[in-house]
């Protein structure tokens, strides 16, 4: 019998260890930023907030929209920081995000960075680029693509990666900047756009559920062109000392606003205004420099290296359109490219 | 007058069972467990795809055959099962024949490395796939070579090593039970060695070839891990359901999807079942000797032996380069090694790390119990709907990880039992998928057990739990013990179902690994990976050492499916 006592003495330790920590008072975040980068920000907050223990969960942009539209009867996490801003547009639009214009913030934020009813705030702005690896270049003896077009040339044949469109903000920025640059640039689909995306589909080697991976298979070789946001061509593929080029369409390139929602119902909202308020200090989009995006709190610090605003030919991308439709537009996407 | 008698019987049956009111209320809950966390969500998914909004409207069940981009991968899904189950089972019948057949040396260390690729994390293999063999990986490079490893050929080669080890244990248990005599009969009527193979040895071996090759296919189109990380532009199933309902929260998509994965599977489960285990010739030819004749000859030794050590090379290659990997400063370009990778995880993935052993800790010990119990009515009571209970509760083995997790998701977000987020649903996911395995052990581990001696303890005046407890129990467990081994091994790796219910505050290991695969954070995916396996291999050593404290016969050797 002693042998079951100290079987039964191990089990119940084990199940012990388990139970101990199952409960805890803290505030739940979903994160699209990548998690070494959630890992900075998120440290910084409870460092500066001792008794707020953060619990989050690193989702690209697309998909925190439907894991939202999924918990709606049920919502599990508060706050929703970072991504693009057409998801939290299309979130808004579906009434899972909840109001909150009492934040400082909310005064010194130019409109066209916030939701007129409080429902999202712009974090930073982010621009598209093309991130090229050189020695992919010199083999094939071809350009950095400069221009739209040139993404369809036959040298990028199955070289080109870059994220699904239903679940990365890069990817879903990337396509309202192709239906905005081919054809005409009325919002959405027009014949040229689809002979356009369908075409540039087929040159894609690997579609990708995070949007700044692309930046790290092209440094690593494993494909040759990215359609990746700049900061993150900067950080993951320029900073390390891959063999990369960064280059942007002469025509414009495409524009995000990071955005930060509170999600309606979520457990914790009163914890969750505090992190809001806290990541719009310039304390906190300092961080950003580490990262070379561009915080829209005016004090913060610019990175060395960053591209700015005046670096870039910025297309006129109705972005509150694309989120809006953004369930209508990766329909369309889907049955132009066979993906979803 | 038949139906008469069955009559009388089933009101046997409902008697004996009023009189035993414990072993009532465990069958009853039993099956309401079963009904829940098994039949209840395959209900849910059929539901979603044929009735998405209550009404009949069965629009992505009709749309299936006409969209391409609907179909194909299904088909994709197919071509690679075919493939990998063609290859692997070749590649473990050589492995196999090697081992049971042949006198060559170092079968331990052969047998070894050819059980690596159960106990290992999901994308392992496919991550040294394109270490290895990437478009910039390290052969590529040194070769010069220009080929693509994603798509088709990442997908039969990462699927053919990952699951040929399934093939080869059947193989191996099936080529050392063939009875030599009829070999040796062969041979002495002045048959060649060759002709005896091959008129002999083969056919009777083919009963075992196809379940091998069956098994093999299944669990190439239920894979999620390696296709994940390799597929490239070819499309397989899992894949797009996963899209489907995660990525798109199209459930009615992902739901017909599940369907058109469940059919495939359980067809295959039948057929493999019912049909190709009966045929098998082995166990109709009396007590397997176990000498079995050896191959000596050195033309036929010598190329299995340089096959054997090609392969276990190339294993060994792959672990070796992910080890390697996991060390190295930025993979590919400054090999500088570091620790900061394994800083990394336990710094972003220290909370993944307890999450992932919390969990395990709870599912491994109720999932064992649970499993041994069912066995246990299976095998020793007799009460209506037991042969019922046998198949629902087996059916998971056939149900592939994806619809189990889609099933999940749909049938618990809502009340009666909304469970979504919390650890309890990951624990269930566990708990009822691994059960299978436990209950097939445990019912051939109590057959072997005289009932005699139950019925001692029972005519001695001890209850239903007494006699389980203090009789059962002890005399299964070595093989309770090592199925618990098994079920801890599992939860540590694994992903397809879990990729569904993961949540904010429950994280598990497996996913943070995917999570950096896909962010092509390959020294971090690298190193998570040998976190997971130092764990797993941590446990099967503390198991062993605990068992082969307390009970004399130690850990039954460890297990695949």
């Amino acid at each position: 019998m002693r042998k079951w006592r100290v079987l039964g003495l191990v089990l119940a330790l084990a199940a012990g260890m388990a139970m101990g920590g199952l409960a805890a008072d803290v505030l739940t975040i979903y994160t699209a930023y990548d998690a070494d980068q959630a890992q900075v920000y998120i440290e910084a907050f409870e460092a500066a907030n001792p008794d707020i223990d953060v619990e989050w969960v690193r989702l690209s942009s697309g998909e925190v929209y439907t894991r939202l539209q999924a918990e709606a009867a049920n919502p599990q996490a508060s706050l929703w920081f970072g991504g693009s801003n057409t998801s939290h547009i299309a979130a808004a639009k579906a009434g899972l995000l909840e109001p909150y214009k009492e934040s400082l913030a909310w005064q010194y934020i130019s409109p066209q960075f916030k939701d007129p009813d409080g429902l999202w705030i712009g974090l930073y702005v982010g621009y598209i680029g093309f991130v090229s690896n050189t020695e992919f270049l010199a083999e094939k003896g071809v350009e950095a693509p400069t221009s739209w077009q040139d993404l369809l040339k036959p040298e990028f044949d199955g070289e080109i990666t870059i994220a699904y469109a239903f679940a990365s903000g890069t990817a879903y920025t990337t396509l309202a900047g192709m239906l905005t640059a081919i054809g005409s640039s009325d919002p959405g689909f027009d014949a040229d756009d689809e002979v356009f995306v369908a075409a540039f589909s087929d040159q894609v080697g690997q579609y990708n559920s995070s949007g700044s991976a692309a930046a790290t298979m092209v440094g690593l070789g494993e494909f040759g062109v990215g359609c990746v946001f700049s900061h993150d061509i900067v950080k993951k593929a320029i900073a390390p000392g891959y063999p990369v080029v960064m280059t942007f369409p002469a025509e414009g390139t495409s524009y995000e606003i990071g955005g930060m929602a509170l999600i309606k119902g979520g457990p914790q909202l009163e914890l969750a205004k505090v992190f809001y308020d806290w990541a719009m200090t310039k304390e906190a989009q300092d961080l950003y420099q580490q990262f070379f995006r561009l915080p829209l709190n005016p004090e913060a610090v610019l990175a060395e290296g960053s591209v700015k605003a005046t670096d870039v030919n910025v297309l006129p991308i109705d972005l509150v359109w694309y989120g809006d439709n953004k369930d209508a537009m990766l329909d369309k996407w889907s049955d132009v490219t066979g993906e979803y | 007058m038949k139906l008469d008698a069955y009559r009388r019987e089933l009101r046997g049956e409902v008697r004996r069972l009023a009189r035993d009111p414990v072993l009532l209320g465990i069958v009853g809950v039993v099956f309401l467990l079963l009904a829940t966390f098994i039949v209840f969500p395959l209900i849910k998914v059929v539901q979603h795809s044929l009735w998405p909004q209550g009404a009949f409207q069965p629009r992505y069940f009709l749309e299936f055959f006409q969209k391409t981009y609907y179909w194909r991968p299904l088909v994709n899904s197919l071509i690679v099962g075919a493939l990998v189950s063609l290859c692997g089972t070749v590649v473990a019948f050589v492995f196999a024949y090697g081992i049971a057949r042949t006198n060559i040396r170092g079968k331990a260390v052969f047998r070894l490395i050819a059980m690596m690729p159960i106990v290992s994390p999901p994308f392992l293999i496919a991550l040294a796939a394109i270490l290895l063999l990437g478009n910039h990986g390290v052969i590529t490079d040194a070769l010069r070579l220009d080929w693509d490893i994603y798509g088709l050929p990442g997908l039969v080669l990462t699927e053919t090593l990952a699951y040929f080890p399934i093939a080869f244990m059947i193989l191996e248990g099936v080529l050392s039970k063939i009875d030599p005599s009829i070999e040796e009969a062969a041979l002495d009527m002045g048959a060649s060695k060759l002709r005896t193979f091959f008129t002999v040895t083969l056919p009777l071996a083919v009963p075992g070839i196809a379940s091998a090759a069956l098994l093999v296919f299944i669990r190439s189109l239920e894979d999620f891990g390696n296709p994940m990380v390799i597929q490239g532009r070819f499309r397989v199933l899992t894949v797009a359901i996963y899209h489907a309902a995660v990525g798109r929260y199209n459930l009615p998509l992902g739901a017909t999807l599940a369907i058109f994965m469940l059919l495939p599977t359980l067809m295959i489960f039948v057929v493999q079942k019912y049909y190709v285990a009966r045929r098998s010739y082995v166990t109709v030819t009396g007590k397997p000797s176990g000498i079995g004749l050896k191959t000596t000859e050195r033309h036929i030794k010598i190329p299995i032996l340089i096959a054997m050590s090609l392969l276990s090379g190339i294993i060994l290659l792959m672990y070796g380069v992910v080890l390697y990997g996991s060390f190295t400063k930025l993979w590919g370009f400054d090999n500088t090694l570091t620790l900061q990778n394994y800083r990394y995880v336990f710094a972003v993935g220290g909370q993944y790390i307890w999450d992932t052993l919390k969990i395990a800790l709870i599912a491994t010990p109720v999932g064992g119990l649970l499993s041994i119990m069912i066995a246990y009515l299976v095998v020793r009571k007799r009460f209506i709907g037991r042969g019922a209970m046998e198949f629902i509760s087996m059916l998971n083995f056939a149900v592939p990880g994806v619809v189990v997790g889609i099933g999940y998701v749909l049938a618990f977000n809502t009340p009666p039992v909304q469970i979504t987020g919390t650890a309890l649903i990951i624990i269930l996911v566990f708990v009822f998928r691994r059960m299978p395995v436990g209950i097939r052990d445990g019912i051939a581990q109590l057959q072997q057990i005289d009932p005699a001696i139950e019925e001692a303890s029972s005519s001695l005046g001890a209850g239903f739990f007494r006699t389980f407890t203090r009789v059962t129990l002890p005399l299964v467990a070595p093989a309770f013990l090592s199925g618990l081994v098994y079920i801890f091994v599992r939860c540590m790796t694994a992903i397809s179902a879990i990729i569904f219910v993961v949540s904010a505050g429950w994280q598990l290991l497996t996913v943070a690994l995917l999570y950096e695969v896909d962010q092509a954070n390959l020294a971090a995916a690298a190193a998570y990976g040998y976190v997971i396996i130092a764990i797993v291999l941590g446990a099967i050593v503390f198991m062993r050492f605990v068992v082969g404290r307390l009970f004399k016969g130690g850990l039954a050797p460890l297990r695949g499916e």
